[in-house]
């Protein structure tokens, strides 16, 4: 027992576990039917068309890229400077981000109109778009979580004697050695998580001509959303982990982090949020009250889902002692912050589409019916709602997410057990169980 | 080098839509689907003007312009910059082109052109009649098309269609880079914008707006550049096409040959055919 220095967080499926499977494949197959759907008719199934042609892929793609942050910025931030912190979060940490990067990689697919011609990025790649610059970084961060989880685990993989250790054994030296990889892993992962913000920021913010996507303030603003959504996401997962598994989440951490995600929700939507809109605001208006009325009323429903329901709400909910330190009162925050971040990346797109630059009659092509503002081919606005089709997709891709981690909890020991002395006097421990 | 551009004289343009009709038919463009729009500035519906009537003895504010739009060829061209892939590149001679069989169907360059230039086969593209119109392969489902200034016949010496069929002589077609041509004089001599002028892209597409400038030079569909040699007034003569050359019934279409100052037009025995 004492021997054992990790925990696996599903031993075994139970009823319940199995259930759960059958959802999750449910769902991934109604998907797969979706997206075969889609392929054969085209995106003319979609909810989009020329006058807004991104939409729920690329908004849910924004949301997974950020997503994917937390985990692996809470695991290997601490390891970079050689801090056991939120060792309890380390490895789950990792697993959520591989799932959500996974995730958003796959929800490109369905976006793309010939995705069997995917293969041209790697034969005839133009290093001018910020597209192959993210297709880079999505794969390279997606191959380093993979990585880092097992470099995390494998050790106690083999310990387990499982074959996902792939050969590799349990000593003592070998435990020594990966940490010192952990130390080199953590130390590129951490610019690689910052650029692959910032290129999926720069995706939008270098173009010119769609609205508000052309400012500076689009990366920093996603490496901060990143932070929030992805934190947020961590600490749902493992409080519901927690719940549902032998997973056990260390409350004076998951307090403490949460205390963070206050900090981080503070700088992204209070303070990025005002620097970007102060300057325009006060340009645009000449009263001292229009100024601050047009600095603080935002434009659309996305904009108040995002700011009050996902920033202020569960700002003022980890700001006020008494209630922070609730376990509930955490999960319900990072919720919504996970839920009004979501928010974020669909008022993105929509303000760089709901406009068209040139806007005189008849318009612009739909090409096809068009449900928008108009019922003809013609519409001198964008609008969008996704069809069930997009929906059915991205849940199915969402489910295949949910999959990673279940799995990743089943097979994969999330859980290191304390250790108090340290490795190199524990020789001669690697008999097992 | 040559560097091919688009005037667009916005005072002769009637707004008769044929640009647009030809440029459908030419290119084979699917239904649903233009490459080249007619755009009404004034009121809220095509064909329509803004303000009001004269009424009581008053004067009206009545008014209204056409603003054909279609790709402007960018000199610095966001969707180029952004295709992952290559498949939009732009030619040597200036025209920004769409390689059909490389394009991945992203639509980044939809989000890229600030014009809405471009347009995505959302579905199995309609042709009507089905067999196709023009002189131009029809493109598959899930790729991005646009305007290509008629590149298939600029390649053969052939301006554009919508220029050819442009009744007002609205459209002029030809090379930037070359300081003789009637596109470069017209930008030089007339009151000229670029669509959006402030972001940047550089268009190779101008729009004269203010004073009328005479129109396109010649009545052939064929480039001024392969004429043998330039209209009557491209050696000094100022704005106006030459009498001789109004009288000439307009739309004949035969090359005019060398025309010295004054001489008479030279009306070739068989004209060399319209449009197609
Ligand atoms: S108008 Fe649009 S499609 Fe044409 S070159 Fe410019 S950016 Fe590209
Ligand atoms: S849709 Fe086609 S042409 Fe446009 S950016 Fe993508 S690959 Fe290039
Ligand atoms: S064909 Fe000529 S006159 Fe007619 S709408 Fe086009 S540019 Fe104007």
């Amino acid at each position: 027992m004492a021997a054992d220095s990790s925990r696996i967080a599903i031993p075994a499926f139970g009823t319940k576990g199995k259930l759960w499977l059958g959802l999750l494949a449910a769902i991934m197959v109604a998907g797969l039917a979706a997206w075969g759907y889609q392929l054969t008719t085209g995106l003319v199934a979609t909810g989009m068309r020329n006058v807004f042609s991104w939409g729920l892929y690329i908004m849910m793609f924004v949301l997974f890229v950020g997503l994917s942050a937390g985990g692996l910025i809470i695991s290997s931030a601490p390891k970079f400077f050689h801090s056991h912190r939120y060792e309890g979060f380390a490895r789950l940490g990792v697993l959520v981000s591989l799932a959500c990067i996974t995730v958003a990689g796959l929800l490109i697919l369905p976006d793309i109109g010939r995705p069997e011609r995917l293969y041209q990025f790697f034969t005839s790649p133009d290093f001018r778009s910020p597209m192959v610059w993210d297709f880079g970084i999505v794969i390279l961060y997606g191959v380093l979580n993979l990585w880092y989880l097992w470099l995390l685990t494998r050790r106690d993989l083999a310990a387990r004697g499982s074959r996902l250790a792939l050969g590799v054994a349990d000593t003592d030296a070998g435990r020594e050695r990966d940490r010192t990889l952990m130390f080199w892993t953590a130390a590129l992962a951490l610019p690689t998580a910052v650029a692959l913000h910032s290129v999926t920021g720069w995706i939008f913010a270098t173009q010119i001509g769609r609205g508000d996507w052309f400012s500076p303030l689009v990366a920093p603003v996603f490496i901060a959303k990143a932070l929030v959504s992805g934190l947020g996401l961590l600490l749902v997962v493992s409080v519901l982990a927690d719940r549902l598994t032998n997973y056990e989440v260390d409350r004076e951490e998951l307090t403490s982090l949460g205390k963070i995600l206050g900090i981080f929700l503070a700088l992204h939507v209070v303070y990025l949020l005002a620097a970007e809109r102060l300057p325009h605001a006060w340009a645009n208006h000449f009263e001292f009250w229009a100024i601050t009325s047009s600095f603080l009323i935002g434009e659309s429903v996305y904009f108040w889902l995002w700011t009050v329901v996902g920033g202020a709400v569960p700002l003022v909910m980890l700001m006020i002692p008494s209630l922070r330190k609730r376990v509930s009162v955490i999960f319900t925050a990072s919720l919504l912050a996970v839920f009004g971040t979501m928010f974020e990346g669909i008022r993105l797109v929509f303000t760089g589409y709901e406009v068209a630059n040139i806007a005189l009659p008849p318009g612009i092509s739909t090409g096809g019916e068009y449900a928008g503002i108009t019922t003809d081919i013609w519409a001198t606005a964008g609008a969008y709602t996704p069809t069930l089709v997009e929906v059915a997709v991205t849940l199915g891709i969402v489910a295949f997410g949910a999959l990673i981690v279940t799995l990743g909890l089943k097979y994969v020991p999330i859980q290191r057990v304390e250790r108090p002395e340290s490795y190199a006097t524990d020789g001669g421990r690697q008999e097992r169980q | 080098m040559t560097n091919y551009g688009l005037v667009i004289d916005q005072e002769r343009c009637i707004g008769c839509q044929a640009c647009a009709v030809s440029c459908k038919q030419e290119n084979n463009v699917p239904m649903g689907q233009f490459w080249n729009r007619v755009l009404t500035e004034g009121g809220d519906k095509i064909d329509t003007p803004s303000g009001g009537y004269p009424e009581d003895g008053g004067s009206g504010s009545l008014d209204m312009e056409y603003q054909p739009t279609a790709c402007q060829h960018c000199e610095n061209a966001p969707c180029v910059k952004v295709c992952p892939v290559n498949a939009t590149y732009t030619r040597d001679d200036g025209i920004v082109e769409i390689d059909y069989d490389k394009c991945i169907g992203c639509r980044y360059c939809m989000a890229a052109c600030p014009y809405n230039a471009r347009v995505f086969n959302w579905d199995e593209p309609e042709q009507m009649p089905e067999e196709g119109t023009g002189d131009v392969a029809a493109r598959p489902q899930g790729v991005v098309e646009k305007c290509t200034f008629c590149s298939h016949r600029v390649d053969e010496g052939l301006d554009p269609a919508c220029v050819v069929n442009c009744p007002a002589d609205a459209r002029i077609f030809g090379d930037l880079d070359d300081e003789g041509s009637t596109v470069s004089k017209y930008i030089n001599e007339y009151e000229t914008d670029q669509l959006l002028e402030d972001r940047g892209t550089d268009p190779k597409t101008h729009y004269i707006s203010g004073e009328m400038s005479p129109g396109r030079p010649q009545t052939s569909d064929k480039m001024e550049s392969e004429l043998d040699d330039v209209s009557p007034w491209s050696d000094g003569a100022e704005d106006v096409p030459s009498d001789a050359d109004g009288s000439d019934s307009g739309d004949s279409g035969g090359s005019h040959h060398s025309i010295e100052s004054d001489a008479d037009p030279h009306v070739p025995a068989v004209g060399s055919g319209g449009d197609d």
